[in-house]
């Protein structure tokens, strides 16, 4: 069983590359800002996924809720320095 | 100047979202020696519901909760707690931060006065790091708000 966490995992890590691609050179801020939204999702799950891997989900849960949190708050403070600065354009 | 946001969605996320940010700050704070977490984090995650706040409700009515004075004053107060904490220790007979001597003042237990030193520590370093990150981020934002921009005519602050 482990070993089915530990290719999702893998396949998690994948498709972060993916993401990567569009926060790097994704034309406009708004998909680059979207880019780096999901890539913070996936790494939620990543840690999610170690922790059943490892065994101890309990630790890794507290350390992806900070994660989440974290990521709502930095794409709202994106979000609010995009409108300040006017630079929305796709 | 950060105005008070219009949207409903942010806001009322932020209203519910609050009291679970405090909840969990202080839940990280209070086992930091059983899970990953301590005073450094607790405070972070204190100082994002700052953050969140002044997103959602602004930077005045952020301030009139939590004021630039006000921070450096909680800061001060951390670190004094911290290293209050250590130097009684050291009057009690210990080295620095050595716990185990608090157990003369507290009536407790030996392992027992460790525990509560180790927590009133990592409080104090919660107070001062959330102190510090609001101090950083209200200045981080404030940048430029008395110089003369293109946002200035639109939005007249009040200073």
């Amino acid at each position: 069983m482990a070993n089915f966490f530990l290719i999702m995992g893998v396949g998690m890590c994948v498709l972060v590359l993916f993401c990567l691609y569009r926060a790097t050179c994704g034309p406009g801020v708004l998909n680059r800002a979207a880019g780096i939204s999901a890539i913070g999702t996936k790494t939620l799950i990543i840690l999610l996924l170690m922790g059943v891997i490892y065994g101890r989900v309990e630790m890794f849960i507290d350390i992806s809720m900070v994660y989440a949190l974290l990521n709502f708050i930095g794409c709202l403070v994106l979000a609010k320095y995009l409108e300040r600065s006017g630079e929305v354009s796709c | 100047m950060i105005r008070e946001s219009d949207d409903v969605i942010v806001k009322t996320l932020a209203r519910i979202l609050m009291p679970f940010i405090v909840v969990y700050a202080l839940y990280v704070v209070m086992h930091g020696h059983y899970s990953p977490g301590g005073g450094f984090q607790g405070g972070v995650i204190l100082a994002a519901g700052f953050v969140l706040l002044v997103i959602s409700h602004g930077l005045e009515q952020t301030r009139r909760r939590m004021s630039e004075k006000m921070a450096g004053a909680i800061s001060s107060v951390g670190v004094f707690i911290y290293g209050g904490i250590g130097a009684l220790c050291l009057i009690l007979g210990g080295n620095y931060l050595d716990y185990g001597k608090l157990s003369k003042i507290l009536g407790v237990h030996q392992a027992e006065a460790r525990s509560l030193g180790i927590l009133g520590v990592e409080i104090g370093v919660a107070l001062a790091v959330m102190a510090v990150m609001c101090t950083i981020f209200f200045a981080i934002f404030t940048v430029g708000e008395t110089d003369e921009d293109e946002g200035s005519e639109k939005w007249p602050t009040s200073s």
